[in-house]
């Protein structure tokens, strides 16, 4: 072989090469530069440039407070009984500083709980929290903190947002409040689920003509992750559950647990590396055994010579019917909230319903965050190819910017157009808005026929958006918290959503006896779903009927009610619903002078805390000694898990694209096709 | 003697063209592949470029008209977005035409002002953005002292004098408060020299009324 020469030529012809390449990669940069300027807005859209850093939500400030905020640890401890939880909060406020202060803790609780007891302990002494309309309340607090003395103050923001006063805890001292709620288990397809919300995720506050005027009473400042130092606001949790009947696997969807089973139908459930950190749910589900499962249940309580009833029941199965003609709208929350896990797990519902989707069905896609838009100007059917283009859209949505709820539900519920189909409009949201009674309005207003179903996204939906929303909206709810929920919890609603529901669902009261029912008009019913009422009687005698219409088939049934099941706590659960449905009236635009005197009455009676109820504990003699200051601070609280903090309070704008990346990889290439080139020759 | 003869022989009697064959073709296409990739992402890269510097041309004329007094003059018909003033650094001789929007689509383009905070060249905190590696690339010459020169759309020419340089978190976003003196806030990606876009880092000058 003769290697002289052909080297030489090789490396000339490598340098030509290479000088060709390099000139044609600058021709096709100059070529595609130029067709960029003509192709311009939209191709952009996934351009990984960067970002407005416009502030999204309250701005959390600089920083932490100026000095430490106190610590807060929570204990949980549930009694479940069938379908009823009493629930005891323990929250424990520690200063660690030399400084007296007053502390002042955000938290959630479930929607529907009815808090009717709480009480004080500084050191030796323990005080009786007492209800008071919410002004006096505030009023006697305020005094009692400005005369040195302990005092709590416990306050309803929204049905699932609490806010805890704690004045004068002294130097290094505890100081604990305990709260207690009930509520009832959600029931729905044979499961059963406990949930405990655990953070107030920042809620996005739209500006405009109806600015959300309890703006600072929600959103508690939060730490920086990483600059957390510590502060986890640990919560522990100890669930005592006897079903009453032999109970089958359960489950705890987000936090590993520990269970024992002292019995077939009682579990001792608790958390099995202690404490976990304030910013992820708690969901603790189970199911009965298939052959124990009740059809109905009634719960009574006799308290001040009225009697109070649960009733819940279960209408059997229904083999499924023809398939329903449908046109579905989803929704998607491409906020900044919905940043990082959220957004994958909606992508992913939303996946799972399009794949459900007959040919027959027509669907379209919104997506909002600052401003919302729609895929398609108008529902089409659900082609091979029109949801493969949606999947395709969807995925390529990014989540950043503000939560404009109501443009986008305004957009949803004007485009639904073919009037013969069962419309359908299935909201994936984490809810995180402040605005929720404005949306409601917006709903009630606006629905017409249609039917909306939320999905509750993420590590911390906001629970009383999604329940509220999807019972205004004649639809249902479920909750979304990691991908691998995905299948199952989107399949057992996309199973409702085509299944006929039962409508026009009557309780019949027996003859002579006085009852008040609430709800008053009774929800329809989708598959799985038990029908839940509570009621106020004179005496309790003789049978109730229940009935309802089911596609084409008339159900009923018959339940005595003279022998209930002994239950404390279904009085509250009475009042807390005939609140909830008081609240409802409010919202259609009755004037609140009246509808708030009932309200204060109710809840003063039951000694429930509402929206203008509190309860108040204040000590009697003087802690803090005259000339002391009393600093006043937010507890922080943690950024529920999964969030990106710059998605959601903003960031700088992005200053770099990844041009010097491409040219690098580029001339990379090239310089490799090169040697390549040369090593092919020299073998030639 | 000549046995060694036999061996060669044998082994060219074998054939080895198609197994060659096989071996340069799968070569070829390697090449093939590599160019097509390289001139892909040099092409890319390129486009950057191309883009960031065709539109200031386009841009230019769209400022004389604003200057002219006409009102958010799109450089092209498709724009979403137009010039609200014109930034030099006469000791860097650097001229830039800043855009409405500090989002992707604006900064592509030329430096963004990013909305709602003060109009460049007027009271109050006015942030703009720019890529580092593009129409920003000026950032890392700045030095404390320099003079900032914006134009507004009324033909006002407002100066400001470098104060502080900062190395920030993308999620310092008291940078962008309004409060304090009136300022000019200048935000690029940092590190200068980093391959990948999209880090957590930015480069902050701040620049007062002088």
């Amino acid at each position: 072989m003769q290697t002289g020469p052909l080297t030489r030529t090789t490396w000339q012809d490598v340098v030509a090469f290479l000088g060709l390449a390099v000139l044609l990669g600058l021709a096709a940069g100059l070529l595609l530069g130029s067709m960029a300027l003509l192709l311009a807005t939209p191709a952009y859209a996934d351009e990984r440039a960067s970002r407005e850093g416009a502030l999204l939500m309250m701005s959390p400030g600089n920083g932490e407070p100026a000095f430490a905020a106190p610590l807060v640890s929570t204990d949980v401890v549930f009694q479940v009984s069938g379908p009823l939880v009493r629930a005891r909060v323990v929250q424990t406020f520690e200063n660690p500083q030399d400084e007296w202060l007053e502390a002042v803790y955000v938290f959630p609780l479930p929607e529907n709980a009815a808090v009717d007891r709480m009480k004080l302990a500084a050191g030796e002494r323990l005080l009786i929290g007492e209800i008071r309309e919410r002004s006096e309340a505030k009023a006697i607090y305020a005094q009692a903190r400005a005369s040195g003395r302990r005092a709590s103050l416990f306050d309803q923001e929204r049905p699932n947002i609490f806010t805890t006063q704690v004045a004068n805890i002294g130097p290094r001292e505890k100081v604990v409040v305990e709260i207690e709620y009930q509520h009832t288990i959600r029931y729905d397809g044979n499961r059963f689920s406990l949930r405990f919300p655990m953070v107030v995720g920042p809620r996005y506050l739209p500006g405009g003509a109806r600015p959300v005027s309890d703006a600072a009473r929600i959103t508690p400042p939060v730490l920086k992750p990483g600059r957390e130092e510590g502060r986890t606001n640990g919560v522990s949790i100890r669930v005592e559950l006897d079903a009453g009947m032999p109970l089958g696997p359960l489950d705890s969807a987000y936090h590993p647990v520990a269970v024992e089973a002292p019995s077939p139908s009682r579990r001792i459930v608790t958390l099995a590396g202690g404490a976990v950190r304030a910013d992820q749910d708690f969901e603790l589900s189970w199911r009965l055994s298939d052959a124990a499962l009740p059809r109905a249940a009634w719960f009574v309580e006799k308290k001040d010579g009225r009697h109070y009833g649960l009733l819940m029941v279960v209408p059997p199965p229904l083999e499924r019917g023809p398939p329903l003609s449908r046109e579905v709208l989803f929704v998607l929350d491409t906020s900044g909230s919905m940043a990082g896990a959220s957004i994958r797990q909606a992508r992913e519902a939303l996946a799972v319903a399009l794949a459900r989707l007959r040919p027959e069905d027509r669907f379209n896609v919104i997506e909002f965050n600052s401003t919302a838009q729609s895929l398609f100007a108008v529902p089409r059917e659900a082609s091979e190819r029109n949801r493969r283009a949606a999947v395709r859209w969807v995925s390529s949505l990014e989540a950043r910017g503000g939560t404009e709820m109501a443009a986008a539900l305004r957009l949803a519920l004007a485009q639904v157009s073919d009037s013969e189909r069962l419309r359908q409009v299935v909201f994936l949201t984490d809810g995180a808005v402040g605005n929720e009674d404005e949306l409601f309005e917006i709903i009630r207003a606006q629905l017409g026929s249609a039917r909306l179903f939320t999905v509750g996204i993420g590590s911390a939906p906001n629970g009383h958006f999604m329940t509220k929303a999807a019972h205004l909206g004649a639809g249902t709810f479920t909750f979304i918290g990691r991908v691998s929920e995905v299948g199952e919890r989107m399949g057992a609603l996309l199973a409702k959503l085509e299944s006929p529901v039962m409508r026009d669902v009557q309780v019949r009261w027996p003859r002579g006896v006085h009852a008040e029912v609430w709800p008053a008009r009774i929800p329809d019913l989708y598959a799985g779903e038990p029908l839940v009422v509570t009621a106020a009687l004179d005496k309790l005698d003789g049978a109730l009927a229940i009935s309802g219409d089911r596609a084409a088939e008339r159900w009923s049934t018959v339940v005595p009610i003279v022998q209930g099941t002994r239950a404390s706590g279904v009085g509250a659960l009475w009042a807390r619903e005939k609140v909830a449905s008081l609240m409802d009236v409010l919202r259609r635009g009755v004037a609140e002078a009246e509808t708030r005197a009932e309200i204060v009455a109710l809840a003063m009676s039951h000694r429930l805390v509402t929206k203008y109820t509190s309860f108040v504990a204040v000590d009697a003699s003087p802690a803090r000694p005259q000339g002391a200051d009393l600093l006043s601070t937010p507890v922080p609280t943690l950024l529920p898990a999964g969030w990106d903090y710059a998605k959601v309070f903003g960031e700088l704008p992005q200053g770099a694209t990844e041009s010097r990346l491409s040219l690098l990889l580029g001339i990379s290439c090239l310089l490799l096709a090169a040697l390549a080139a040369f090593w092919t020759r020299r073998r030639a | 003697m000549k046995t060694t003869d036999l061996p060669i022989g044998v082994e060219a009697a074998w054939p080895d063209r198609p197994a060659r064959r096989g071996t340069e073709r799968l070569l070829v296409a390697i090449i093939v592949a590599l160019v097509a990739a390289g001139v892909w992402q040099m092409g890319s890269g390129m486009w950057i470029h191309a883009k960031a510097h065709l539109a200031q041309l386009l841009i230019a004329s769209a400022w004389q008209r604003t200057v002219a007094g006409e009102v958010a003059v799109r450089p092209w018909p498709w724009a979403d977005t137009w010039p609200v003033a014109k930034l030099t650094i006469p000791r860097l001789g650097v001229e830039r035409y800043v855009l409405s929007g500090a989002d992707g689509s604006a900064l592509a383009f030329g430096p963004g002002h990013a909305t709602g905070t003060a109009r460049p060249g007027e009271r109050g905190n006015s942030v703009i953005a720019g890529h580092r590696d593009t129409h920003f690339d000026f950032m890392r010459h700045v030095r404390i002292g320099d003079e900032l020169v914006v134009e507004r759309a009324d033909g006002l020419r407002v100066r400001y004098r470098v104060g502080t340089a900062e190395i920030l978190d993308r999620r310092d976003i008291w940078v962008m408060d309004q409060a304090g003196p009136s300022r000019l806030t200048l935000v690029t990606c940092y590190p200068f020299d980093a391959l990948r876009a999209g880090g957590p880092q930015r480069y902050v000058l701040l620049a007062f009324l002088s």
